[in-house]
């Protein structure tokens, strides 16, 4: 178990720059996911910290160690791999003992973490296979497993679950927090679906373009996003965008937009009194939009026209229209029956409303 | 109507399967003009053969008409087993078939590796090489192969025609063992690197194993390549390190053709290739699949 640190960690194949200046410090028995769209860097980055790439600038610690120089197989790591990875020509307790065979663990101790490993993971009945008599679970499976025995420092998960079907992903979901609370070590977790980043991260790394975009907690990347592409990438449905302009008289601040005028009283208002006369973004996420908040005091309301209602089953989403502009409302009651182009009046609170950059899309505060 | 009787309902109209051409015009047409296809297309592959060996069959007197004559007999193979050139390009076929067959696997496999996992100015540089050397008509490499063999010294010897040989496998198998490994994936190799293996070990432990497939089907494409090849065998060798192909071709001469003993002697020359064949068959098949 180990902390590990990146700092000013760069790659770059010729003139593409494929990662950016990267700091991050992982703390012990941390879980820390990185998270992005394709092409963002983030398996890049954890494929530096495996040893798999040259680190083209900076520094990488792995418990107090700098491991730049260091081949893989020094780094006392695993990693598990979207497409399992497993010895295709050996069963699956070779593939277990592979690695603690390369280290020359005596083969009674080698028996013994792997049948700790294998009673945890269930895989029990499936030792004496190859890897292609199993299905994607199991291979998944086995894959931790192969990680388990080794007991290293550190583990490194590339998209573990892309490759299985979304039930089955869900599952794999659960009992990988199950494995984690019984196995605490600190785990760096790349995927490019925002709902795998959610449940299992204490952090989340959000990055695009090689750049990291914004470092913290689940809950802290939903309430408070720092820039556009992080509040549109975190949370399904995506954020509600829409482009105002912010006006401000010496008692109220405004903003508007065709078919549109929301007055804000307090922080918000000073907010867009510093921006008054500039085009900015408003963001709101789906889940924030009442259609009943009439009675609640302190809200903004508005109106909008609905052309289409999606129904899910728990709940329905609705995309409506202000102005020009489509903006969605998820949580409605699956029961509530409305005809397209229904006038419908739409409220969120003040401290849910985020307004960011209309250039470069950092939020403002 | 009960719920089970609603979900079953669909069931009865999946459409009739539809009928194909063949299968109207004649039931079981399709299946017929298949099999007609197929025992025509053996037969002609398999008609040379059996010429070969009812030529090898008949007594010198009957090679001409073979497909009328009544008359067998096996002398002619022992006529031939008994001449020692021929006991002699047996051995020698074997030995270069099979040392060119180990010498080049040995390049070909790591040459493959490289060309497939590996970027860089080696890498392409030594592509580039081999495309170009592969560009070059087989045929003009002979003579300058001539002059290079007399002038080292090793023309009419076991390396004289092992080191061409190689040369030609490298050039030629380097891209199918390429294919090999581009559908192996590589990520197993990179698991293999954070067990605990170095680059060389994740390749021999872990790259090497999932190739065999289709580094035994190389093997015997290499082994038969070199056992049925006549042109490099023809021009670098003579008397001191007789060659099988050559030694066959060598039944025409000026006194007349024996075409009975040439045929029994490429019927004897069949026999090990056959061997390989039959073994190997599985592999070629699962490795050429890859």
């Amino acid at each position: 178990m180990a902390e590990v640190i990146l700092k000013n960690v760069g790659k770059a194949y010729g003139q593409v720059v494929a990662v950016r200046d990267f700091n991050l410090t992982i703390a012990d028995q941390e879980f820390v996911v990185l998270v992005g769209p394709s092409g963002c860097g983030k398996s890049t980055t954890l494929r530096m910290v495996a040893g798999l790439e040259e680190i083209t600038s900076g520094v990488i610690a792995i418990g107090g160690k700098v491991v730049n120089e260091l081949p893989p197989k020094d780094r006392d790591i695993a990693m598990v791999f979207q497409n399992y990875a497993l010895y295709q020509h050996m069963s699956v307790r070779d593939n277990l003992a592979f690695g603690l065979r390369n280290r020359k663990v005596p083969e009674a101790e080698i028996d013994k973490q792997i049948a700790h490993a294998v009673k945890m993971l269930g895989i029990e009945p499936l030792l004496e296979r190859r890897p292609r008599q199993l299905s994607g679970g199991q291979q998944q499976r086995v894959a931790l497993g192969r990680c388990l025995v080794r007991n290293p420092k550190l583990f490194l998960f590339d998209e573990p679950l892309s490759n299985l079907d979304a039930q089955l992903r869900s599952q794999m979901r659960m009992e990988l927090k199950e494995l984690r609370k019984r196995v605490p070590t600190t785990s760096i977790y790349v995927t490019h679906d925002q709902v795998e980043a959610m449940t299992l991260g204490d952090r989340i790394v959000v990055m695009k373009d090689g750049l990291v975009q914004q470092v913290g907690t689940p809950l802290d990347l939903y309430r408070r996003p720092a820039n556009r592409f992080v509040a549109g990438f975190i949370g399904s449905p995506a954020m509600n965008f829409i482009e105002v302009t912010a006006s401000a008289t010496e008692s109220e601040a405004m903003i508007g937009a065709p078919g549109l005028s929301l007055s804000f009283a307090g922080q918000k208002a000073a907010l867009l009194r510093a921006h008054a006369g500039k085009t900015v973004v408003m963001g709101v996420r789906p889940q924030h939009l009442l259609l009943d908040g009439a009675d609640a005091a302190g809200l903004v309301r508005f109106a909008a026209t609905l052309s289409a209602s999606e129904q899910l089953g728990d709940q329905q989403l609705l995309d409506l229209r202000v102005g020009g502009a489509p903006i969605r409302v998820a949580g409605i009651d699956p029961a509530l029956s409305l005809a397209d182009g229904t006038e419908l009046h739409l409220s969120a609170m003040p401290e849910n409303v985020h307004f960011f950059d209309a250039a470069d899309g950092h939020v403002l505060t | 109507m009960t719920s089970s009787e609603r979900l079953a309902a669909p069931l009865d109209v999946v459409a009739p399967p539809r009928k194909g051409f063949f299968a109207a015009l004649a039931p079981g047409g399709g299946k017929m003009l298949f099999a007609l296809v197929v025992a025509g297309t053996a037969f002609l592959f398999a008609f040379p053969v059996l010429w070969l060996l009812l030529t090898a069959l008949r007594p010198a007197s009957g090679v001409f008409y073979v497909h009328r004559g009544t008359e067998f007999t096996l002398h002619n193979f022992v006529e031939v087993l008994q001449q020692e050139s021929v006991f002699h390009a047996f051995v020698n076929s074997f030995a270069i078939a099979t040392f060119a067959t180990i010498l080049s696997l040995g390049v070909t496999v790591t040459s493959g590796y490289m060309l497939s996992r590996f970027r860089g100015p080696v890498p392409s540089g030594w592509f580039a090489i081999i495309y170009v050397l592969r560009c070059v008509p087989y045929i003009s490499w002979v003579l300058p192969l001539f002059f290079v063999t007399r002038q080292l010294g090793i023309f009419d010897s076991y390396w004289g025609l092992l080191l061409p040989h190689v040369a030609v496998h490298v050039c030629f198998f380097s891209w199918i063992m390429k294919g090999f490994f581009d559908g192996i994936d590589p990520s197993m190799e990179y698991a293999a690197l954070i067990d605990g293996c170095t680059r060389w070990g994740a390749f021999f432990r872990v790259a090497m194993p999932a190739a065999v497939p289709g580094l035994t089907a190389l093997a015997i494409l290499c082994w038969l390549y070199t056992w049925n090849e006549f042109l490099f065998a023809l021009m670098l060798t003579s008397h001191k390190t007789p060659i099988l192909t050559v030694v066959m071709a060598q039944f025409v001469h000026e006194l007349g053709m024996e075409w009975h003993l040439m045929s029994a002697t490429a019927i004897l020359a069949l026999i090990p290739a056959l061997i390989v064949t039959i073994f190997g068959q599985k592999y070629v098949i699962k490795g050429l699949r890859v």
